[in-house]
């Protein structure tokens, strides 16, 4: 996520449409480190993620657009609104063996989606949420792109030093050792259905915010936001740029992210260049790309 | 007042009764064994203890208090540690770690402390590695310490269980099976680990196969058989008993 204007000298003619690619990076590197939480350091796949985001978007379109909120407020409400989310379905959820929470948690993001679909009078549905405002923080109002590209990279940026902040130290271990084996976290005295549901709540909360950001963005939110082909995006990002690791998600990230757009340049052989390349990664870094740095460092 | 105090405990499994209202009484500084031929509803039993299984009926009392049915985070802060009768550790923590995490919920509940690494956690942190250390010191896995504890052998496994048991310094100590399958020099090094720990005053409750160690540690042996305790002594009154000498030879 270099600086806009460095990246502006480098390509230029180009710069808004960089200065978009880069936003979006931002944007899900930050879901992706929220999302990461869950599956790379408690170790529960669940697949809800798209709903907690979806929430926490809707929420801040709405409240922008029909209750005039201010942006702080909208986001502010739209983190809780995720979080308190993941609180409710997370008690019934996480009760469930591992291989049902996927299912569980799969019919929560889907039933989410239908529900924002066909909810017309509230959400409405396919109509799409529009004219969504650009943010104002304090005054200073959000409207251009370098502005917006700023204000993704302080997102990312908070994101990030959360991310460090819980997977490491007590937290972090507290995690790993549910993840790793979990009666024998039980004899060490962790309650694991207690750190499951901070990993997963905290998550959701963030994934609310990131939400919020993207509906302020795009100013326009429709349903098809939240549907299953951003799991399997997330996905992607996760498990070849490396479950549990910041460096390897941010890597995922800027990669699928940037290089559907970079392609373009090719559009015959762009799917084509996409499919081998992930390929590529999962035959010779089947740990993730994360995987090839930390190979070279000492044992 | 026993350290633990165990009445009339019952499990059943689908009409099995794997554990008969069993009662044990276990004082403070005693290292006590269980016995019994396979499927006597030893570890059955541990598993009650600890709170992994509920039992059906009976009652736990650890230190005078009513514990039955607590779930197995609460006894173990409560002051109860075991090990796994098949080797457990966290094979992506590193070893040290493996350590370090079995006293850090004795510790501190504050998330935010947590969250903020406050100066008085890293300090209890600083005692926290210097505490592993020394035990890891003890057990002659010291040189591993920075390895992820999937790597080590199972004899080298089955060392850091137990020093990641002794922690949090647990009053009572529930030990499955500790010289299962390994080697002799570790088998000896197990018994001396155990005579230690007895001779600094903590209480020790045994699951062991191995007779040797068995009749050689222990100060009382209780004996199960299909979920009934069909005895209770001295290893040397245990040897002669002709109920045990039964139940595991048969008539």
């Amino acid at each position: 996520m270099g600086l806009p204007w460095i990246v502006a000298a480098a390509f230029p003619g180009q710069q808004r449409y960089l200065l978009h690619i880069l936003v979006f990076t931002g944007l899900f590197a930050s879901l992706a480190l929220s999302y990461d939480l869950v599956v790379g350091h408690v170790g529960s796949l669940s697949l809800a993620h798209p709903a907690f985001f979806g929430i926490g978007a809707y929420a801040a379109a709405l409240l922008a657009t029909e209750a005039k909120w201010p942006f702080v407020a909208g986001l502010a409400a739209a983190v809780l609104a995720a979080g308190a989310a993941a609180l409710l379905i997370g008690v019934p959820v996480f009760r469930l063996a591992e291989h049902s929470l996927a299912i569980g948690t799969l019919g929560f993001a889907m039933v989410t989606h239908i529900v924002i679909l066909n909810w017309v009078d509230f959400t409405r549905g396919p109509l799409c949420v529009t004219s969504i405002p650009r943010p104002s923080i304090a005054g200073l109002a959000i409207t251009t792109l370098p502005a917006y590209y700023w204000l993704t990279l302080a997102a990312f940026a908070v994101a990030a030093v959360l991310y460090r902040a819980l997977t490491t130290f007590r937290l972090g271990r507290a995690f790993h050792a549910v993840r790793d084996n979990e009666p024998l976290a039980q004899a060490a005295g962790i309650n694991p259905l207690k750190y499951r549901m901070m990993a997963f709540s905290i998550g959701a909360a963030v994934a609310g915010g990131v939400g919020a950001l993207y509906a302020h963005y795009l100013t326009v939110l429709c349903p098809e936001e939240l549907t299953i082909s951003l799991t399997v995006t997330l996905l992607v990002i996760l498990f070849l740029g490396g479950v549990g690791s910041l460096r390897g998600i941010v890597i995922g990230a800027v990669l699928f992210t940037a290089l559907p757009e970079v392609l373009r340049v090719a559009p015959t052989w762009r799917l084509v260049i996409y499919g081998s390349l992930l390929l590529a990664i999962v035959i010779r870094a089947p740990e993730g790309l994360d995987a090839l740095f930390r190979r070279r460092a000492p044992r | 007042m026993a350290l633990l105090e165990i009445r009339a405990l019952t499990k059943r499994f689908l009409g099995v009764t794997a554990v008969d209202a069993v009662s044990l009484a276990i004082e403070r500084g005693e290292l006590v064994s269980l016995i019994g031929p396979n499927g006597s509803g030893k570890t059955t039993l541990f598993n009650c203890i600890t709170g992994y299984l509920p039992s059906d009926a009976g009652t736990i009392a650890f230190r005078g208090a009513d514990v039955t049915g607590a779930p197995p985070h609460r006894m173990s802060r409560l002051g109860i540690g075991r090990t796994f009768q098949l080797v457990s550790v966290f094979p992506r923590l590193t070893v040290l770690e493996n350590l370090l995490v079995f006293l850090q919920q004795h510790q501190e509940e504050s998330f935010f402390g947590r969250l903020v690494r406050s100066p008085r956690l890293r300090r209890l942190e600083t005692a926290a590695v210097e505490r592993a250390r020394s035990l890891l010191a003890l057990v002659g896995l010291g040189e591993r310490e920075g390895m992820p504890a999937g790597n080590l052998s199972y004899g080298q496994r089955k060392l850091l269980a137990f020093a990641a048991a002794l922690m949090p310094d647990p009053e009572l100590i529930l030990l499955d099976e500790p010289a299962a399958a390994v080697n002799p020099t570790m088998i000896n090094q197990m018994k001396d680990h155990i005579r230690m720990l007895h001779a600094q005053g903590k209480t020790i409750l045994l699951v062991e196969h191995n007779m040797e160690v068995v009749m050689d540690i222990s100060q009382r042996i209780v004996v199960l058989d299909h979920g009934q305790k069909i005895a209770e002594g001295t290893p040397e009154a245990i040897r002669r008993n002709p109920d045990v000498i039964e139940a595991y030879f048969g008539r």
